[in-house]
C-alpha cells in the first residue's frame, strides 16, 4: 500500500479540456510571432505586469520562458507565420499562465511522464547511476541546445497545476505564493 | 555569456561570467569539448558570476558532467547560488552534479 501511495504522488503532465486553469477571465492577453531571438523578451514583457514579491531571483521569468520556448520552437517550429498567445495573471498570491501554438500538440506527453516517473524513481533511490539515464528527455525531435529538463522544473515549480488541451497544443498553469504575514506585532504575542 | 580559464596546478578552473540561457550555453559546451581534446583531465566550472540560467544551462551542465563522468576525468561544479540554485533543486539534480561551494574546496576535493 505504501508503494502504491509513493507511486501516486509522482507528479504528470496532466491532458484536460476541462481545466479550471483554462479558465481565461480578467487574464491579459498578447500573442507574439514565433520568433526564437526574441523569446526573452517577450517573456520580459509579460513577466513585467508580475508584482515583484513572486519574481523571486528571476525564476519566474525563466519559467515562463522555458513555456514559449516550447511553444515558439518545439510547437510552432520557429516557423514566423505562426502565433503564440499568451494568457496571464499576476498577484502576490499567483501566477497563472496560459500558452497557445499552432502545432500539432505535445504528441510524446505520456512517452514523457513514463520517462520521469521512471527518473523520479532514481531520485528516491538515490540511484544517481541509473539517473544518468534519465537526467534529460530526447524527443524525436530534440537537437543539441534542447535541455531536456524544462518540465521537469516546470512540473515542480507550477504546483497548482500543469495541464494540456486536448490537441495539446495549449498548456495552463498556476504557481501559488504563500500569503506574506504583515509585520506587525501584537504586544505580548511571541507566537 | 564570457567564459574565462586559469589553471591550479593541474586543475584548469571555467570562470562563466553572465546569463547561461538558450542563446549562449552550447558555448560551455564547445569549450570543455575544445578542452577534452587538449587532454584537459580536471576541471572546476565556477558559476559565482552567473545568476540566470534556463533549460539549456542545465542541459549543457548534464551533458557535461556526463562527458566527464564517462571518460573517469574528474570535474567540481562551484559557487552556485539565487536562481541557478532553485532552478537545479526544481529539477533535482543537486546529488547528480559534483558540487561545492568553493573554488577552494574545489581544489582540495581535487586532490583527495
Amino acid at each position: 500500500m505504501r508503494a502504491e501511495a509513493s507511486k501516486n504522488k509522482v507528479k504528470k503532465i496532466l491532458v484536460d479540456e476541462n481545466s479550471p486553469l483554462f479558465d481565461k477571465t480578467n487574464m491579459l492577453h498578447k500573442e507574439f510571432p514565433s520568433d526564437f531571438r526574441q523569446i526573452r523578451y517577450f517573456t520580459l514583457l509579460i513577466v513585467q505586469t508580475a508584482p515583484p514579491d513572486i519574481k523571486d531571483v528571476n525564476l519566474l521569468e525563466q519559467q515562463i520562458s522555458e513555456i514559449i520556448k516550447n511553444a515558439v520552437k518545439h510547437g510552432n517550429k520557429c516557423n514566423m507565420e505562426k502565433k503564440v498567445r499568451v494568457w496571464y495573471s499576476f498577484s502576490p498570491e499567483h501566477a497563472h499562465l496560459i500558452v497557445e501554438d499552432e502545432g500539432e500538440g505535445f504528441k510524446d506527453l505520456e512517452k514523457w511522464n513514463s520517462f520521469n516517473r521512471t527518473r523520479q524513481e532514481c531520485l528516491e533511490k538515490q540511484n544517481f547511476e541509473a539517473l544518468a539515464e534519465y537526467v534529460s528527455y530526447r524527443g524525436a525531435a530534440a537537437d543539441d541546445n534542447d535541455g531536456g529538463n524544462a518540465l521537469f522544473a516546470a512540473l515542480e515549480y507550477w504546483d497548482g497545476g500543469f495541464v494540456f488541451n486536448q490537441k495539446r497544443n495549449c498548456v495552463a498553469m498556476l504557481k501559488k505564493f504563500p500569503k506574506r504575514r504583515l509585520g506587525v506585532q501584537v504586544d505580548g504575542d511571541n507566537s | 555569456m564570457e567564459l574565462k580559464i586559469r589553471k591550479s596546478g593541474e586543475t584548469y578552473i571555467i570562470d562563466v561570467n553572465g546569463e547561461m540561457d538558450l542563446y549562449n550555453s552550447y558555448k560551455l559546451k564547445e569549450l570543455v569539448t575544445r578542452m577534452l581534446e587538449k587532454k584537459v583531465g580536471r576541471f572546476i566550472i565556477n558559476l559565482e558570476n552567473v545568476d540566470y540560467i534556463d533549460s539549456s544551462g542545465i542541459g549543457a551542465l548534464i551533458y557535461i558532467c556526463s562527458t566527464i563522468k564517462k571518460m573517469n576525468l574528474k570535474l567540481i561544479i562551484t559557487n552556485i547560488h539565487g536562481s541557478v540554485k532553485k532552478v537545479i533543486e526544481l529539477t533535482k539534480l543537486m546529488g547528480y552534479f559534483p558540487i561545492t561551494q568553493t573554488i577552494e574546496d574545489a581544489l582540495l576535493k581535487m586532490e583527495a
